[in-house]
């Protein structure tokens, strides 16, 4: 059993290594990617200091260059996140196929022991295809998001492709702070 | 450690007379006009604090509720007590002590999960399934 689990940490660091290249392959790698993420960093930098000084002014003519401000944002973020789709959409499909491929491979086999009792909610995932009604029973398809949570996550902020605190906070992109992180 | 050089760079701090992030990190009290850099350092140490709880918790093993809830307690109050008594920044500068605590508790959280799910299985259960 402790090879199998060993074998998913494994597995996920490697699925994380390969998602993280293929996307710098596709995306971070382009000069139109670079060009509008420092644009978007630099936006969100100005509005949020902008923010804090004229913040609770009644001014009208400060009212609304923040707000001219943020709709250039708005736009620079969606311009962004049209940049990431296709690549995480190609990415996401070939994920798919290797997680199904996971999936028949552990299927019905006990990955690890859990030294806690998973709340009722997240029994479905944690007990996910295997046989019995021990609910210390892990599954291969908890242990491996649970993997990929934290090693993909540190992986992106150690080669410094995480998203910048600054634009996760004031922008509204399409896909949240974090696309695809659980694929 | 690569995003704090180089955002440190980016800003213009490197070649100001500030001692390295890792010596301000573990020093009192120190300066930090970078708050991008102090927020990394808040989630490196979340990540370490999460492995070696998990590593701890496993070894021990805690099991159940109470292996959660003392890691949750832990890794807040000692972040806490680092952030407020140790470096004694003003929270407010940060948006509040709450934004500094849920900088990157998530993605500790689950490395802690991984690493206590690990030592326990290893450590106890395949142990008693051979026997």
């Amino acid at each position: 059993m402790w090879a199998d689990t060993l074998l998913i940490v494994f597995i996920s660091i490697c699925t994380a290594f390969l998602g993280e290249g293929l996307t710098w392959l596709m995306v971070y790698r382009t000069e139109r990617y670079q060009k509008l993420k420092t644009e978007v960093e630099k936006q969100s930098k100005k509005l949020e200091k902008r923010k804090e000084t004229h913040g609770d002014t009644l001014d009208r003519q400060q009212k609304k260059k923040i707000e001219r401000e943020e709709d250039k944002l708005k736009h620079n973020n969606r311009d962004l996140s049209f940049v990431k789709m296709k690549s995480m959409f190609a990415i996401g499909f070939a994920f798919t196929a290797l997680l199904s491929m996971f999936n028949n491979i552990f299927d019905g086999r006990v990955v690890a022991r859990l030294p806690f009792l998973p709340l009722t909610w997240i029994q479905g995932l944690s007990h996910r295809n295997l046989p019995g009604d021990d609910y210390y029973d892990c599954s291969f398809i908890f242990l491996y998001i649970l993997c990929t949570m934290s090693i993909r996550q540190n992986i992106q902020k150690l080669l410094g492709f995480a998203p910048s605190r600054a634009a996760s906070k004031q922008g509204n992109s399409l896909f949240g702070p974090a696309p695809g992180q659980f694929k | 450690m690569s995003t704090k050089s180089k955002s440190a760079e980016k800003n213009g701090f490197a070649k100001s007379k500030e001692p390295s992030v890792w010596i301000r990190a573990v020093s009192a009290s120190s300066q930090w006009p970078d708050k991008e850099e102090f927020l990394d350092v808040i989630y490196w140490i979340r990540q370490v604090l999460g492995i070696i709880l998990g590593v701890g918790w496993g070894v021990i093993p805690l099991k159940g509720f109470l292996g959660l809830a003392l890691f949750v307690l832990i890794n807040a109050g000692l972040l806490y007590f680092y952030f407020s008594s140790f470096q004694s920044i003003d929270e407010e500068e940060f948006g509040g002590a709450w934004e500094l605590t849920k900088e990157g508790f998530i993605t500790s959280f689950a490395g802690f999960l991984v690493t206590w799910i690990i030592i326990y299985t290893g450590l106890y259960y395949e142990l008693n399934e051979t026997l």
